[in-house]
């Protein structure tokens, strides 16, 4: 389990960007009340995800604005076609942890 | 001396002749202007708080220049200037939706979305799709936007469109800076703005604001008897200049403008205490005092009082054609009764500026017939006189 960072930090209008050892970068959101993570790197692009715009469920790439759905990791609109790795997430003590 | 002739007395530099038409209608005369003026000294196209966030971008046309500029304020909070055209194939990256287009990127970028080319605010290239299809000779590196030279002056964004500019920003102010300093601009934040594009040279359009001597006539239904004691203070600076405005007192308003003008006091023709004037506005304390009408060579016309601030902007796109920018500041207001108030000041504005502007059509056609040759300018059309002599030593250097 890898901790990413406290609930309190997170935002319904904010998406999350949490370095990794080694530069991994994963984006954290909170959707409704829930949280979810995904990688912050777009899978068409060099585009950090966390600079996108949600809507309705999905991440909006800020560079070309493909999407992926944020519960899923799926690709919804071109140009992204590759889907986007989710991490199943646990909060644990007021943490967001994920396993990796 | 003749009192009447104060200006010439002050400036017999200027010379008290006829001024020549030709520069208003000759096609080949502003084909020098853009070259020897708007390509070439530094031009005011906005305020920084017009794009106050991160990623936050303005576009702004210049006809005149042929190009369009994108402002845009990076991660560092820095904002930076470039020409909007993309280095692929050559289409404008920000696609652009009239005069000034506006955006905002939080990862601070701009996407062209002919072939999604991604730049940065740095203006640095940033994503190539299918980059490896393109050769070596192509380099990323070397094909990021193209910047603009930018500077600022109390908040203002000004923009220099020459290779190297001749003068630094500061050098190019010169005293017009000093003049101003101080003078709170940024807190006077609620504004206004209209525009459109008139039939008429940009220089028909900057004279028709350049003097009071119209405001009897032509605003008799908007501002009734209130100017009458002319131009004081004249300053020229440069190729910029300024003078004040002065009113006359006791003018009764129509029940509903004084109703107004108690409340929020946001209209010019009301008599407001002095509090936010720097000391080389109005530096006699006259009692009379309007507004400070001030020139920013060569489009930009800046004006200032107390409690309100306004701005018109000619922007030429044809020898007999310019689009017009007039803006008007004031305190946001913190009732409704002030809202109120301040709402009906601007209209009232509004409407002296369709007066104004509803002449400068029917000047260029008359002037276009070429039946007559030059003008004739009174003592108090100075900033005129002035404006006339700096067009021509730009254009004849
Ligand atoms: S980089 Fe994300 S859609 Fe192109």
């Amino acid at each position: 389990m890898i901790r990413l960072c406290s609930v309190e930090e997170l935002d319904e209008d904010e998406i999350l960007r949490v370095e990794l050892d080694g530069g991994h970068g994963i984006a954290v959101y909170l959707l409704d009340g829930e949280i979810f993570a995904t990688d912050d790197l777009c899978t068409h692009g060099e585009a950090s995800l966390a600079e996108g715009e949600i809507e309705d469920g999905k991440i909006v790439c800020p560079f070309h604005l493909g999407s992926f759905d944020i519960r899923t990791g799926a690709a919804c609109a071109a140009p992204c076609s590759i889907a986007l790795k989710t991490y199943p997430v646990e909060v644990i003590g007021g943490d967001v942890h994920i396993a990796m | 001396m003749n009192d009447a002739h104060r200006w010439l007395n002050e400036h017999p530099e200027l010379g008290s002749g006829p001024i020549p038409i030709e520069p208003y209608i000759a096609p080949d005369w502003y084909e020098r202007e853009r070259e020897k003026i708007f390509r070439k000294v530094w031009l005011c196209v906005g305020r920084v708080d017009e794009i106050p966030k991160k990623g936050d971008y303005k576009v702004k046309r210049l006809a005149a220049a042929d190009t369009s500029v994108i402002l845009m304020r990076g991660k560092d909070d820095v904002v930076r200037a470039y020409h909007n055209i993309c280095a692929h194939r050559g289409n404008t990256v920000v696609t652009e939706t009239g005069p000034e287009t506006f955006g905002r990127s939080k990862a601070a970028i701009v996407t062209c979305r002919f072939h999604g080319w991604v730049y940065g605010a740095d203006g640095a290239l940033k994503h190539v799709p299918s980059e490896e299809r393109f050769y070596e000779c192509f380099d990323k590196q070397k094909n990021g936007l193209s910047p603009i030279h930018v500077d600022f002056w109390e908040g203002f964004i000004f923009i220099n469109l020459a290779e190297t500019p001749d003068a630094s920003l500061t050098e190019f102010l010169g005293d017009y800076a000093a003049h101003f300093a101080g003078f709170p601009f940024a807190e006077l934040s609620y504004q206004f703005t209209y525009y459109t594009e008139l039939e008429c040279n940009w220089k028909v359009a900057h004279d028709a604001f350049a003097e009071a001597y119209h405001v009897d006539t032509i605003h008799a239904g908007s501002f009734p008897n209130t100017f009458s004691t002319g131009l004081q203070n004249v300053k020229l600076m440069g190729p910029h200049r300024t003078c004040a405005v002065c009113l006359t007192l006791g003018a009764t308003p129509t029940p509903v403008a004084g109703i107004a003008n108690s409340i929020a006091g946001a209209s010019l023709v009301t008599q407001r205490a002095e509090t936010m004037l720097p000391p080389s506005i109005n530096p006699d304390k006259r009692e009379d005092f309007a507004f400070e009408l001030s020139v920013l060579f060569p489009n930009t016309l800046i004006h200032v009082s107390e409690g309100i601030w306004f701005t018109h902007q000619f922007w030429p796109i044809a020898h007999n054609r310019t689009l017009w920018e007039g803006r008007y500041y004031v305190r946001p207001p913190k009732t409704n009764a002030e809202r109120w108030a301040m709402e009906h000041a601007m209209t009232l504005q509004r409407n002296a500026w369709l007066e104004d502007t509803a002449t400068m059509e029917d000047t260029q056609r008359a002037m276009q017939s070429r039946a007559k040759t030059v003008q004739n300018l009174q003592d108090d059309e100075i900033l005129i006189r002035h404006s006339a002599v700096v067009v021509d030593e730009y254009v004849n250097a």
